[in-house]
């Protein structure tokens, strides 16, 4: 393991930091997005006759709750390709 | 002992100690709704102690898969330099960490069924399909991860510290990454099962949404193997 430029470590890090960023920025939106989906499944019990209107709110809900997500994707493929 | 050997039985811990974690939990939550709904409607046990059964079966599943991944980690014979070792501990973080969302998120389900069969024994059959199949897809997050796991165990890495830096970060996106979705899944099937248990004849429309529900909590996961497997194909 001798002989480690300062590039190597750099990239190194760099990779490992975007398993991490990937990882723990999953972690929100999947239980975000989750609760979104539940009440919706809770409200749709209530008022089935109102399906359409719930089911569009809840993909926009889950939309923006998958930001986050993206966000953490884009951050990983920047440091896997561009770092 | 060579350090692959040593890297190899340090994984196995890792991942049945974590990997345990998410499915006790998860059966522990659908046995404690069981018994409270149990002291409420004495009469409907049977019911009750099958689903429960049933359900905690299907949670065990996510640590199961942690313990087939640690027995080929503890039992291998490990050929490999020390860049070789490193790829067992990311296995071990994948299948550990991995499998703690599935195997909450698959009680949650099971909960809900014992609540519903408490309010109304005659919907039994009706609570049971809805959890198996909730269950069934909080479960895809370890399957993932268990997807993840065997291939680092079989992967040939080439030497270099960028190397062993990019198999470590693709355990820790899947692993990690696999926690939120897993959960999120029993949720959105908690919730679906809830509301079967009240008004089943909405069956066909809730298990519908349950699975657009799911389908996109599911997004996330499939992000963190993207890079996991770009972490460990393209690097």
């Amino acid at each position: 393991m001798e002989g480690i430029t300062g590039q190597e470590l750099i990239k190194a890090l760099a990779l490992l930091a975007a398993g991490i960023a990937m990882g723990f920025g999953a972690i929100g939106p999947g239980i975000g997005e989750g609760f979104a989906a539940g009440k919706a499944c809770e409200s749709l019990g209530k008022r089935p006759d109102e399906a359409n209107l719930i089911t569009r709110t809840m993909l926009i809900g889950q939309a923006v709750s998958e930001t986050t997500g993206i966000y953490s994707l884009v951050v990983a493929l920047i440091l896997i390709f561009v770092v | 002992m060579e350090f692959a050997k040593l890297c190899s039985i340090f994984a196995a811990g890792l991942a049945m100690g974590l990997g345990a974690i998410g499915s006790a939990v998860g059966e522990g939550f659908i046995a404690m709704k069981a018994v409270q709904t149990m002291s409420r409607q004495p009469g409907s046990a049977g019911k009750i102690v099958r689903v429960m059964l049933i359900g905690q079966a299907v949670t065990e599943t996510a640590a199961i898969f942690a313990l087939v991944v640690s027995l080929i980690l503890m039992f291998q014979d490990v050929t490999g330099d020390f860049v070789k070792g490193f790829t067992f501990i990311a296995a071990g973080i994948a299948i550990g960490f991995g499998t703690i969302g599935s195997g909450f998120g698959a009680g949650l389900p099971g909960g809900a069924a014992c609540e519903g069969i408490g309010k109304q024994p005659e919907n039994a059959d009706v609570l049971t399909i809805n959890m198996l199949i909730g269950q069934a897809v909080s479960q895809t997050a370890t399957i993932f991860s268990l997807t993840i796991a065997l291939i680092l165990i079989m992967l040939e890495p080439r030497s270099g510290i960028v190397k062993i830096c990019s198999i470590l970060g693709a355990g820790c996106a899947i692993g990690f990454g696999a926690i939120g979705p897993g959960i999120g899944d029993g949720i959105v099937a908690r919730n679906a099962n809830l509301a079967i248990g009240k008004d089943p004849a909405n069956m066909g429309l809730l298990t519908r949404t349950m699975l657009i529900g799911q389908a996109v909590t599911e997004t996330t996961d499939i992000y963190s193997m993207v890079v996991s497997l770009i972490l460990i194909f393209v690097i």
